[in-house]
């Protein structure tokens, strides 16, 4: 089974998942043993190696698949039959490619430096073995999602990575609210999983109802193998049920990459720890739509329709979260709604039909994006974990690495470049995308070419990228006032509600359990074990941000990675573009469907007009926000212009659709159990039930006045019902 | 066929051994409680190894019953003494005694009047075990009423608050349905009487008729009459919508014990009748009437799903989970493709897992803080994370997480009722599996809603303040629950493999015409290894029927249903076209 050096994959997917397992296992008791400091270091380093080294191996491995040609670089392995039935085969198989490669280099390596990030920025918290146990998970999922060979490993991944996230948002599950935001994201995602299953299922039936045509032997429909040239055969000639397939699959994908009408659940996400934020809610699991597009681009290209409908999808995202990202102050919102926009874009690339321009921005944005998290993170950190900007101010002077570090991917992700000459990450792969979208070869639909609009919406968001970028920086680190020396607290706060509030004392309660009389100590806690656990919950106590903080830059484990990061930002666009070899390496040929998509429009000059917006971007920023923060986007709400107050609110999208979701399906489902179920049918069955105690009451002298005699009785009289029913029937049904 | 005696074995061993414990644990007197527990739970852990070496003999690529014994009985009635095991029996009967593992031990809880339990539940035991084991239709009746017996006073007795109206609820329905089965069963025997000339309560026998053409050939009229009579039946017990309200009080006011053997076992009788009667001896009708039955399966997971959403009570949610589950095993069973059947008979076994796990849970609390009510939890994950943490994998069992074992079953259910869908099988349409589809959102809904309730939040009672976390026997019990949830999910082909053969021999006996239909008296008929009918060498009973010699295909499996995506287009051209 293990013969060729492709076979270290599985080191690559097993080293987290034997991370998560001895941490779930005995992070807490190596924390117990070593105590709290050694512990954490302990499981600290024992959460970035298997990382680490899962990067390495990763590295190797795409330098040997590098190094063979653009043909043969799609290797597969098989490790065992995963389901197996007489119609349906899924093994467990992983497809090494460039595609997944390149995930899961961003996977891991990404993965890593947010890890040893998290070592610093969670080490005061008490559940550390937990948050890392989670974590390391995450990792594993997401290696088997872009790692597996089929729809059916993709979607353990899929929804495994679900899992994590619902876990991580909720991690400091005492706050209802976190609680609450967690659900949010698992549900509104198993709404995009309801259109990916279905999507998936009509992938299945299409080809296996049409096997005579195929010859396929072993009912692995599910395997990309399988299903991307029988698709071709069976579907060129009908664009309908193409359509069908990409919009449920888009679905699934607008579900996880939280896309319109589907993205709500990625702001409320903001909920958890900034390195989740960082490594799941914006550098990997939330581009696995993408990725999902781009492994099954062929499915999508059938369609034009289908293709048009995503370009404006992504396009109209694109547009309404960063107009939303203008109405907020909390700087993880800001960055929460950016990375909805940049999404957007990637979504554009592929309804335009340059696929790899989408993984191109899914790999830039992964650098810029995690380094704004974890420099957010790192503000949040130094001030107290206030993530109200308006409490911020001047705090370059404080934090210079954390500040040098935000400012390159604040430039990034405007997309800034020396025409002609050098740009950073942001701006070749934007660029790529909008190219590709105003050459306007794909996504035509009923005459229109919405690749075109989609490029040109895309454009106009790239200007206001910068724009509320520049924002988020300056009223960060810029300025001459430093904010919160004025005000009193009264920001937003990500974690650690108190506990005091809410506990009542246990002495006052504790003589009235015991119901039954029963021996039931041994189910709860002595006197003396809650007084120990009363302390120790008390030295979790967290002050708050006050008028004489002085924030400090953070430890090295938590600017290491931002520094990595940040040098990322700034050349990995550049070195990917060089003689195309992002393009040349994810895509080689032409696609089967496509043929080659251009991405130099003709009579625009692109190169300037991307300049433009960025520039102009920045420097209408600069303008507003070089004073300083205004009384316009102060405290006071009222003094804010209405668009602004309404883009704070996601234009009351998001309240119409919770508030009919929860609201209107809690009456509904509520009327159902009580109107529907108590009344109308257990009326009957109780109705029915009185008749027969009626009938039985004439007997009650006769029995003992126990309800188990009308089952007797019930039973008696069934049983004569019974004889002369089965004389009837036995007679006309034998007499013929 | 089957004349001549073969004794008892070990079938009869298995389901009579709780049975000879019930009478010894009588004669033990009441004041030696421990004794009485250990002797059931010995008890029980003897009949789970007797099943394994059960397990051990039977051979998973025949779709013929095996192990199969006949003693004579009453000759004049055509009943007699018939046992037998089959892919699809064996599973519920391993799961049947790993669930009462796990129940007797729970039940050291039980403080009341233990004898008197411990009786009832070895009773209930026997009841369940006969049923999946008997060959018979009489003695299968006789075992499918016996269960109430036992049920009921555990019910009645050691239930809840409301355990009076829910037990005598409870008794009735279901027993009243199964009035409609016993006349169905007895007007089979007098067709089999009519067409062969034996008067014959056998299972093998009515359904060789059947599949010979000669049982329904002079009753044509009566053959839907007959399947409504046994699918009325198992609809109740299974329980679909709108035959569903017993389950949630019964449930509720049932004792740990009771509720874990509800979910797991008792509503597996009518999903297994279903497989085992409805679709066998019904093959000219059944088609015709998929459509009715999978409207409300289809109703059923929607509206369990969408009560199970608004409920205040802990067990109450659970039950109503159920009925949205059992919609999706149905939905599996009435595609009558061999996708969406193999979900469903294995959805069976991971609901009885997951359900029953969920329960066990929610026991585990309710014995230490006495309240079902979820205002008067929250907060638990930082009390009890041990706790936490088995009850979450056990709720994402339930919502049907990609590597736990409830995923398998209910994404084969799904893909099999949409392959019929979409090829527009039996009258249905793509609504049916998009609206099923949407009870997975919901599941996601009302589960985490629990979750979310009882785990998260601040602590605001009490009493759950000073709880502490689960004993190590306790986690071990639910320990035993989560290996098979991570078993059946990361490597269901240990159970899906043996069952597949008679499956498709079920599927097929439903679908094909006279003279392509197998007969499970035939031996020389088999399935093969791409599920075609085959012919095969003749055999011995009772030898190896693994291994054989195809002579000829019989009939092919088509696994699947052909579909015309021209038809996808025709459609929408014709709705452009009136536009």
């Amino acid at each position: 089974m293990f013969n060729s050096t492709y076979d270290l994959i599985w080191l690559v997917l097993g080293l987290p998942l034997v991370g998560f397992l001895v941490h779930a296992l005995f992070g807490k008791a190596i924390i117990d043993l070593l105590g709290a400091r050694l512990g954490k270091k302990m499981v600290g380093g024992l959460a970035v190696l298997p990382i680490a080294t899962a990067f390495a191996i990763g590295i190797g491995l795409t330098y040997q698949l590098a190094q063979s040609p653009p043909e043969a670089r799609n290797v597969t392995l098989r490790l065992f039959d995963w389901i197996t039935i007489k119609s349906l085969s899924v093994p467990f198989e992983v497809l090494i490619d460039p595609l997944s490669m390149t995930m899961v280099l961003i996977i891991t390596g990404v993965g890593a430096l947010i890890h040893l990030y998290a070592t610093g920025y969670m080490s005061e918290e008490r559940d550390y073995a937990r948050f890392f146990t989670y974590l390391n998970l995450f990792i594993a999922f997401m290696l088997v999602l872009v790692l597996g060979n089929n729809l059916g490993l993709l979607f353990i991944g899929w929804e495994g990575v679900g899992l994590c996230s619902y876990l991580l948002i909720g991690f400091w599950y005492k706050d209802i609210a976190n609680a609450k935001a967690a659900n949010k994201a698992f549900i509104v995602n198993r709404v995009g999983d309801w259109g990916m299953t279905l999507g998936m299922f009509l992938i299945v039936a299409v080809l296996a109802g049409n096997l005579d045509r195929l010859g396929v032997k072993d009912g692995r429909w599910l395997s990309y193998d399988v299903i991307l040239p029988n698709a071709v055969n069976v579907l060129r000639d009908h664009p309908v049920a193409a359509t069908i397939i990409a919009l449920l699959l888009f679905i699934g994908a607008c579900g996880k990459s939280a896309q319109f009408p589907l993205y709500l659940w990625l702001p409320d996400a903001m909920a958890g720890p900034t390195p989740v934020s960082a490594l799941i809610h914006a550098a990997t699991m939330v581009t696995a739509g993408v990725f999902m597009l781009n492994r099954l681009h062929v499915l999508f290209e059938l369609s034009p329709l289908a293709s048009a409908v995503i370009a404006c999808v992504g396009a109209f995202t694109a547009l309404f979260a960063a107009l939303i990202a203008f109405g907020q102050t909390d700087i993880k919102k800001v960055l929460a709604y950016s990375t909805v926009s940049q999404l957007g874009f990637m979504f554009i690339a592929c309804g335009a039909g340059v696929y790899w321009a989408g993984m191109f921005h899914v790999t830039t944005h992964a650098f810029f994006k995690a380094l704004l998290f974890l420099g957010s993170g790192a503000v949040i950190h130094a001030m107290m974990h206030d993530q109200d900007m308006r409490n911020y101010g001047r705090l370059l002077k404080y934090l210079p690495i954390t500040g040098a570090a935000m400012i390159v991917g604040w430039l990034a992700i405007s997309g800034i470049s020396i025409p002609y000459v050098f740009g950073l990450a942001g701006y070749y792969s934007k660029e790529a995308i909008l190219g590709g979208a105003l050459a306007g070869q794909h996504a035509v639909a009923n005459g229109t070419n919405y690749g075109l609009v989609s490029g040109w919406v895309g454009l106009g968001v790239a200007a206001l990228t910068a724009m509320y970028m520049t924002r988020m920086t300056y009223l960060t680190f810029f300025g001459k006032q430093e904010r919160w020396r004025e005000l009193p607290a009264h920001g937003l706060h990500e974690t650690h509600p108190s506990h005091e509030s809410q506990i009542v004392h246990a002495r006052d309660a504790h003589e009235n359990y015991g119901r039954d009389g029963h021996a039931t100590a041994d189910f709860f806690y002595s006197e003396s074990e809650m007084a120990l656990r009363e302390q120790l919950e008390n030295e979790d106590h967290h002050h708050h941000l006050n008028p004489d903080h002085t924030p400090r830059e953070v430890s090295i484990s938590m600017w290491f990675p931002l520094v990595v990061l940040a040098l990322l930002s700034i050349f990995g666009g550049w070195y990917l573009e060089r003689n195309e070899l992002f393009k040349e390496w994810i895509s080689p040929g032409a696609s089967p469907v496509l043929g080659e998509v251009s991405i130099h429009p003709q009579g625009i000059q692109l190169v300037w007009l991307s300049f433009a917006a960025a520039a102009g971007g920045i420097f209408a920023g600069i303008l507003i926000y070089g004073r300083g923060l205004s009384e316009r986007e102060g405290w006071d709400l009222s003094k804010w212009n209405p668009f602004r107050r309404a883009a704070r609110r996601q234009f009351y999208y998001d309240d119409a659709m919770v508030g009919a979701a929860v609201g209107g399906g809690g009456i509904f489902a509520t009327g159902l159990w009580r109107w529907f179920d108590a009344a109308v049918v257990d009326g009957m069955v109780n109705g029915v039930g009185y008749l027969a105690a009626g009938v039985g009451g004439l007997f009650r002298k006769l029995q003992t006045g126990y309800v188990r005699g009308y089952a007797l009785l019930m039973f008696a009289g069934a049983l004569g019902f019974l004889g002369y029913f089965v004389w009837l029937i036995s007679r006309t049904a034998v007499g013929q | 066929m089957h004349n001549s005696s073969t004794g008892f074995g070990i079938l009869s061993l298995v389901t009579f051994l709780p049975l000879g414990a019930a009478l010894l644990t009588l004669l033990i007197p009441e004041q030696f409680g421990k004794t009485i527990k250990a002797v059931a739970i010995l008890s029980s852990i003897v009949s789970f190894i007797v099943s394994l070496s059960m397990l051990g003999r039977f051979q998973g690529g025949t779709f013929h019953f095996q192990m199969i014994e006949f003693v004579p009985w009453l000759k004049q009635l055509g009943v007699h003494y018939r046992m037998g095991v089959d892919g699809i029996s064996i599973w519920l009967v391993l799961l049947t005694n790993l669930l009462m593992i796990v129940c007797t031990i729970f039940s050291v809880y039980i403080k009341h009047r233990v004898k008197a339990y411990m009786v009832s539940l070895l009773i209930l035991q026997t009841a369940m075990l006969g049923v999946f084991l008997s060959l018979d239709m009489i003695l299968f009746y006789t075992f499918f009423e016996a269960s109430l017996v036992p049920m009921y006073f555990l019910i009645a007795i050691w239930g809840g608050s409301n355990r009076t109206y829910a037990s005598i609820k409870f008794f009735l329905y279901t027993f009243s349905a199964s009035i409609f089965m016993l006349v169905g069963m007895i007007v089979l025997a007098k067709l089999h009487e009519s067409a062969t000339g034996v008067l014959s309560f056998s299972i093998i026998d009515i359904q060789s008729a059947v599949a010979n053409g000669r049982l329904w050939a002079n009753a044509v009229q009566l053959e839907v009459l007959i399947f409504w009579a046994f699918t009325v039946a198992f609809m109740v017990k299974c329980p679909m919508f709108p035959f569903h309200t017993w389950l949630p009080d019964a449930h509720t006011e049932a004792p740990t014990a009771g509720s874990v053997i509800l979910a797991g076992v008792l509503l597996k009788m009518g999903t297994y009748g279903f497989l085992r009667f409805c679709l066998p001896m019904f093959p000219d009708v059944v088609r015709a009437q998929v459509f009715p039955i999978m409207v409300l399966a289809v109703i059923g997971i929607v509206y369990g799903a969408l009560v199970a959403s608004v409920q205040p009570d802990w067990k109450r949610l659970v039950a109503y989970s159920s009925v949205a589950h059992m919609g999706f095993v149905m939905f599996g069973i009435l595609s009558l493709t061999h996708t969406g059947m193999m979900g469903g008979a294995y959805q069976q076994l991971n609901h009885g897992i997951s359900t029953g796990a969920l329960f066990l849970l929610v026991g585990l609390i309710y014995e230490r803080t006495h309240s079902r009510l979820f205002k008067d939890y929250g907060g638990l994950k930082a009390q009890m994370p041990i706790f936490a943490a088995l009850f979450l994998i056990m709720m994402l069992s339930s919502v049907g997480l990609p590597g736990l074992n409830g995923f398998i079953g209910e994404f084969l259910a799904m893909l099999g009722g949409f392959e019929s869908s979409a090829s527009h099988m039996f009258g249905l349409n793509w609504w049916f599996p998009v609206i099923a589809g949407s009870g997975v959102v919901l599941a996601a809904v009302y589960l985490l809603w629990m979750f979310q309730k009882v785990f998260y939040g601040p602590i605001t009672n009490v009493d759950v303040r000073r709880l502490r976390d689960l004993k190590l026997w306790e986690v071990s019990l639910v320990g035993v629950l989560v290996v098979f949830a991570f078993w059946g999910g990361l490597y269901p082909n240990t159970f899906l493999k043996p069952m597949e053969a008679a499956i498709g021999a079920t599927r097929l006996m439903a679908l094909n015409p006279v003279g392509e239909r197998p007969s499970w008296s035939d031996l020389s008929m088999e399935i093969d290894k791409k599920g075609n009918l085959v012919q095969v060498t003749p055999r011995a009973p009772g030898g190896d029927l693994e291994h054989f010699q195809v002579e000829r295909i019989i009939a092919p499996a088509e696994l699947h249903f052909r579909m015309e995506v021209e038809r996808t287009t025709a459609v929408f051209k014709e709705v452009q076209a009136r536009r």
